[in-house]
């Protein structure tokens, strides 16, 4: 038993029946309520490393565990994804016939809240994500709102479900420097305020050293460097 | 927001294809409402309820059909002839002619019988009064009386020569309740058949068997007469029925596989666009079986609206079909009944599983990290 909440040795994943090898042997540990981000180049296993922690995915070979949870053999992966993980990705993934309001709710659609409970939590959540404006938004089709709103609209999604850990793959790739900052504060100030892990890939230099600690991943390996 | 409602809300993201989809389908269900209702129509109307009194058997000269006869084919005297067989209690013979009349396609079947014997085919008279023997008055039956556009009081011409309405009656039997009666010797007369006729009528002693008195009559006159029991009539009735019932659930059988394929690829096209939506949703926590159960149930929830719109289409149908066949059309009354919107229904629902089980599995096979690809 560690604190660690997430803890990974000599994790590989291929694919295409063994010609990729996305992750070759990862190691890595993470402490609860650590900001941690995942830098490195484009094709070198972040995404497939996320996807393996959010359980998105099964590995081939190693062991994971997350919120001591053992991943290689637990057989409710759903379960495990509804209570442990908020993932936020670089596009919002926003379903764009339902309102704001219906889209924060989707995560607790088949869990056992009531309607109203739903609404209730959802807009508890919204009102952390700084709209000017709450009351007309929640109404809304996310087509109607700009690329820095629907993304702190799925940051809510995210959340909705009091997860231990938030995953994000290159949130702010999609945004420009200021709406990226916004997004990045907003982040920080959940994860400080709600004691949630964050996990954030991201390929830029600026938003990876806003973390508590950076590790890159080369080639499907994890290098550790301390900010 | 609830789990339904969503399922209930994504169908008509893309109005046009929910649009084309509850068309296609509800064409197939309002053929199977339309066919259904004809046929509990002409069903309801074959069914005959034999009324006191009425003939057992019916006597025609050999090589033709109590259905089909017509014109003087026997001797008159048949009539008191049959009547000294074993079982027989009463007779009546009964001269067919076919005259032009408006409104109808193939003529009208004018009957000459004796005025005291029309009990014999059943009849009794709800409007006006019965035929005086010898005269130029008719009774004609509830169903043909719209039909030819006639009422008591109206004048006729038959065979030439002008008849006057007295009375409209109805005998339970359609095919009865679309014909005219005269009195005998005024057909006769007119047709050139004097002493002859068409038909016997024959009713049986209580008690006896109208299997063994026809036997008794075609074996008194081998080689002469032909006889047709009223079980006989009936059985040929449900044999025709029967045919009919087997073709419309063909048809309605042919809607479902046609429905079901058109369901299947309207489906997989909204599975496809929703590859990455359907990843979102694993992603966040829903079970394969959540998003099996939505797909599924957008499926059904398009097949039922179909199903509402297609027992519209078909009622409406159905009245229309039959305005166009003017004679028939009038005959037969369509029959809507719950027994229909509930089969219609349960084959909308039918259809719906069938034509949503594979996209909904499929969909639910999706891996949550398609969410994350981007192409
Ligand atoms: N589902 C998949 N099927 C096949 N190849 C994949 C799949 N996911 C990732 N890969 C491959 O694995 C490697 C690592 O991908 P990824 O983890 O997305 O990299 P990054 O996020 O660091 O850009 C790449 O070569 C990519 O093409
Ligand atoms: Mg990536």
């Amino acid at each position: 038993m560690s604190k660690n909440i997430i803890e990974i040795h000599g994790l590989k994943k291929s694919f295409d029946k063994g010609r990729v090898r996305a992750l070759r042997g990862v190691d890595l540990e993470i402490k609860k309520g650590e900001f941690v981000s995942i830098m490195g180049p484009s094709g070198s296993g972040k995404s497939t490393l996320l996807n393996m922690i959010g359980a998105f995915d099964r590995a081939d070979e190693g062991t994971i565990e997350v919120a001591g949870i053992d991943l290689m053999t637990t057989k409710r992966l759903d379960k495990f994804r509804s209570q442990q993980i908020g993932f936020v990705f670089q596009l919002h993934n926003l379903i764009p016939n339902l309102s704001v309001l219906e889209n924060v709710e989707i995560p607790m659609l088949r869990t056992k809240a009531t309607t109203k409970e739903m609404d209730k939590r959802a807009m508890e959540i919204l009102q952390l994500m700084n709209f000017p404006n709450l009351s007309d938004l929640v109404k809304q089709n996310p087509t109607r709102l700009s690329g820095g709103e629907r993304q702190r609209v799925a940051i809510a999604r995210a959340l909705v479900n009091h997860p231990s850990i938030i995953l994000a793959d290159e949130p702010t790739g999609a945004l420009d420097s200021k709406t990226t900052q916004m997004i990045l504060d907003l982040l920080k100030d959940l994860h400080e305020k709600e004691n949630v892990t964050l996990v954030m890939v991201t390929h830029e230099p600026d938003v990876g050293a806003q973390a508590d600690r950076t590790v890159y991943v080369l080639d499907g390996k994890v290098k550790e460097k301390e900010t | 927001m609830s789990f339904l409602s969503l399922i209930v809300k994504n169908p008509f993201r893309n109005r046009t294809r929910a649009v084309l989809a509850i068309l296609g389908i509800s064409i197939g269900i309002a053929t199977i409402v339309a066919l259904g209702m004809i046929t509990d129509g002409l069903t309801a109307s074959t069914q005959t309820t034999l009324s006191n009194g009425t003939a057992e058997i019916t006597v025609t000269a050999t090589g033709s059909n109590a259905f089909s006869a017509t014109g003087g084919t026997l001797a008159e005297n048949y009539v008191t002839n049959i009547l000294n067989i074993s079982g027989v209690n009463s007779t009546a013979g009964i001269l067919r002619g076919i005259t032009p009349a408006a409104g109808t396609v193939n003529g009208l079947e004018v009957n000459g019988i004796n005025s005291s014997q029309i009990n014999l085919e059943g009849i009794a008279i709800t409007n006006g009064t019965n035929f005086a023997d010898g005269s130029n008055q008719v009774i004609i039956g509830k169903t043909i009386a719209p039909v030819i556009n006639k009422t008591v009081g109206s004048t006729i011409t038959l065979f030439g020569k002008e008849f006057t309405v007295v009375g409209i009656y109805q005998s339970g039997n359609i095919v009865t309740d679309s014909l005219a009666f005269v009195s005998l010797t005024t057909l006769q007369n007119l047709t050139n058949a004097q002493g002859k006729i068409t038909i016997v009528a024959v009713k049986i002693d209580t008690g006896a068997n109208a299997t063994n008195v026809a036997n008794n009559i075609t074996n008194a006159y081998p080689n002469q007469l032909t006889t047709t029991t009223a079980t006989q009539e009936a059985s040929l009735m449900d044999k025709s029925m029967s045919g009919i019932n087997t073709a419309s659930a063909a048809i309605s059988v042919l809607a479902i596989v046609i429905g079901g394929i058109g369901i299947i690829n309207v489906m997989i096209m909204s599975v496809f666009e929703r590859t990455r939506e359907i990843g979102v949703l694993k992603a966040v926590g829903w079970k394969s079986s959540d998003i099996l159960i939505m797909i599924l149930g957008e499926s059904i929830i398009l097949t039922l609206v179909a199903g509402v719109v297609g027992i519209l289409l078909g009622y409406i149908g159905s009245e229309g079909l039959l305005a166009f066949f003017s004679t028939t059309g009038s005959v037969i009354k369509p029959v809507f009944t719950t027994n229909i919107v509930v089969r219609a229904l349960v084959i909308a629902l039918v259809v719906g599983i069938l034509g949503g089980i594979y996209p909904a599995y499929r969909a639910s096979r999706l891996p949550p990290t398609e969410a994350l690809r981007y192409e």
